[in-house]
């Protein structure tokens, strides 16, 4: 039925924004994580996409995670003679992470969810509705 | 319209298919000797409606240990719930109608 379909479809959306939202909390719980070793890479920043894919079980296209990719931008320089990642003349290469991207991509990411809890409330309510024709 | 075969495990009491096995149940409550099609009707519905149910318990449990996805469990306790929801609103029907030939005079 369209309806039960709907409701997987919105439930799929949010499985698509937790895992966005996982990708954002490990970018923000890196974003000052240096290498071990003079000259080491930092963190690297994480990205999720998002691909329409069919859900055989269900015959209708949903959202899922495409790949989890990572930023490929440059590490910006940081002078920090006494970290044990410094190269020799003192800089040490931190994680290409920006807290406020990253901050309105969670915004972003909760906005989405809460689209589709209230896609799957509405649902709800119509098929309650119908069922309700019944009595 | 969805068939209620018990023998597909993702079946539910789909609106739609609540008002055929009603209007079926009715037809042969009216035609007061086919009583294993209004059983059978019964059942069938029935059937599915507990499936569903177990699938929500199923989601619940995993939910519980710890396990499982909590989008899933919504899904699948929504489905349950909109299932049982239906199931009784039929279930209604059907005895009034029953009843109804029941208190028919002869």
């Amino acid at each position: 039925m369209d309806l039960d379909k709907a409701l997987t479809i919105s439930a799929r959306g949010m499985d698509a924004q937790s895992s966005r939202l996982v990708v954002i909390a490990q970018n923000l719980a890196n974003q000052d994580t240096t290498g071990s070793t003079p000259g080491a890479k930092p963190y690297q920043r994480k990205t999720v996409t998002f691909a329409n894919t069919m859900d055989t079980s269900i015959g209708v296209p949903t959202v899922s995670v495409k790949e989890a990719g990572v930023d490929e931008s440059d590490f910006p320089l940081k002078y920090d003679p006494s970290n044990p990642a410094a190269n020799a003349q003192g800089y040490v290469q931190t994680p290409n992470v920006n807290s406020f991207v990253e901050v309105m991509d969670m915004r972003e990411a909760q906005r989405s969810y809460n689209a589709n809890v209230s896609v799957m409330e509405v649902t709800r309510g119509m098929l309650t509705r119908t069922i309700e024709m019944l009595k | 319209m969805t068939p209620l075969t018990p023998t597909i495990p993702t079946i539910t009491v789909t609106p739609q298919a609540a008002s055929d096995a009603y209007q079926s149940a009715d037809q042969s409550a009216l035609g007061g000797t086919d009583v294993t099609g209004f059983s059978a009707t019964l059942q069938r519905a029935v059937q599915s409606a507990i499936q569903t149910g177990q699938s929500a318990d199923a989601q619940s449990m995993k939910a519980i240990a710890g396990g499982g996805n909590i989008t899933d469990v919504v899904t699948a306790v929504s489905k349950a719930e909109l299932t049982l929801e239906a199931a009784m609103a039929i279930r209604d029907k059907m005895v009034s109608a029953y009843q109804d030939i029941m208190r028919m005079a002869i």
